[in-house]
């Protein structure tokens, strides 16, 4: 939005952050909407210093995360049309390091401004942050670390990469600039040919000694759906949570963020989780509601009642939970195949999974 | 370091000036103290709170670097059971190092 007077700067730029580095609050105002604000905000003010002289945040568009991921086609619009009434040359998001919901939004917000206004965009992510892996194949996500905390080594980073996309520069490969893959080849020349190259690397192989692939092998992490259930009346169905319902008091101490386990619970004749009885041990949201009633993030109430009307032949008696909040792919993967071989054994027929 | 701490930090400082505030921190991992430390000295290093860009040089430390200020019997009761659960000897390195970094 320019205003009448102000100066025209050489490149324009456009940040995105959420409610948190918008500096509005934490997550009690995750449901704010979107709206935007003239100069920097936050680390915008950290990236001013490291982008080029000529590149100036001219606006900041700040959104709640939970508002966003929500109500994320209404939000994308809203927010794009923010972007363009700064009339920019390039958007930056984040960096959301491995804020979740934050990493899907930039993501989307990147993907939907460089369609849309036809601008580069750049954002900042952990690389396991879900955000990552949906949206670095559309955009340039800059790799940073897990936390705020690095935000010092994420800046200059983000900064170098966005002022050569805004500069027109050739943009080199991910390990060169610190950008996660996209899957896009390109060819080059080498001085060495191909066949002495691969002769290189099976020799170091041989001896043990690191090498870099040329040819790194694409990772899938695609889950095949199960066949349906076929007789759900006589099914036997568990429940699993990454929300961090746990008996009030947490006898197995999981932590409320990056948790180091999970735990198993007899909900043997229990209808109903109270206050009482349950609460949360999920860190990073607001617990009050989940400590109120804990059903309404691990629903064994409600499974109680399908299981009297017959709906689903019983309510396995015991149920996972750990804390999803932090907790990295691979603990996670690791998890859920200790659950997974427990509830074979028990002979589960499906599971439903919940999270906060 | 959290907004309304921040804020609070930022506040007292206003109102009793810098040179007459000290901050002392109990955080019980050398890391987040580092950062908390780095916080009241040069600024929000995450650029999230009050404190973003503003350096207030509060001279700051975590509460076991100075044990030897406190009555020994209240030391004992509210601090020496966390003293022996902590790694001391990396917090008190770590706050070494961010004063020596930023002050």
């Amino acid at each position: 939005m320019l205003e009448k007077g102000e100066a025209v700067v050489a490149i324009r730029v456009v940040h995105y952050l959420n409610q948190f580095f918008g500096q509005i609050g934490g997550e009690e105002k995750a449901d704010t909407i979107p709206f935007c604000k003239n100069g920097p905000v936050g680390p915008g003010t950290a990236l001013v210093n490291a982008l080029d002289k000529d590149m100036t945040i001219v606006g900041t568009v700040i959104c709640g995360d939970t508002y966003f991921n929500e109500n994320i086609d209404i939000a994308t619009k809203e927010i794009v049309g923010l972007v363009a009434g700064f009339n920019p040359d390039l958007l930056i998001a984040g960096p959301a390091f491995n804020a979740g919901r934050y990493g899907l939004a930039c993501g989307a917000v990147c993907t939907a401004v460089q369609k849309k206004l036809q601008i580069p965009v750049v954002t900042g992510m952990y690389e396991e942050n879900p955000g990552a892996d949906m949206y670095k194949k559309d955009i340039y996500i800059v790799k940073t670390g897990n936390s705020a905390a690095q935000m010092r080594n994420a800046i200059p980073a983000l900064a170098r990469l966005a002022s050569r996309i805004a500069n027109g520069d050739v943009i080199g490969s991910p390990a060169e600039e610190g950008y996660l893959a996209r899957g896009i080849r390109k060819n080059v020349f080498h001085e060495q040919r191909g066949s002495a190259r691969a002769v290189e690397m099976l020799l170091k192989k041989l001896k043990g000694v690191p090498f870099v692939t040329e040819y790194p092998m694409p990772v899938f992490d695609r889950v095949s759906p199960r066949a349906a259930i076929k007789h759900l009346s006589q099914a036997k169905i568990a429940l699993v949570t990454s929300g961090g319902i746990v008996p009030k008091g947490n006898p197995d101490r999981i932590e409320s963020s990056s948790a180091s386990k999970f735990g198993r619970y007899d909900i043997s004749g229990m209808n109903d989780l109270t206050a009482e009885t349950y609460e949360t041990a999920h860190g990073g949201y607001d617990p009050v509601y989940a400590n109120q009633d804990a059903d309404r993030v691990l629903p064994v109430d409600v499974m109680r009642k399908l299981e009297q009307e017959g709906i689903i032949g019983q309510l396995h008696n015991i149920y996972y939970a750990t804390v999803g909040n932090g907790t990295s792919v691979a603990n996670a993967k690791k998890y859920a195949h200790a659950i997974g071989e427990e509830l074979k054994h028990a002979q589960v027929d499906g599971i439903i999974l919940t999270s906060t | 370091m959290d907004m309304a701490n921040q804020l609070r930090i930022k506040e007292t400082a206003d109102k009793f000036g810098t040179d007459k505030v000290v901050v002392v921190l109990g955080g019980a991992e050398a890391e987040s103290a580092g950062l908390t430390a780095e916080t009241v000295i040069n600024g929000d290093p995450t650029y999230a709170g009050p404190l973003t860009n503003i350096a207030l040089k509060l001279p700051v430390y975590h509460i076991l670097e100075i044990k030897d200020l406190i009555d020994p019997a209240i030391y004992e009761d509210q601090i020496s059971m966390m003293e022996m659960v902590l790694d001391v000897d990396e917090i008190k390195k770590e706050m070494e190092n961010i004063r020596q970094q930023f002050c």
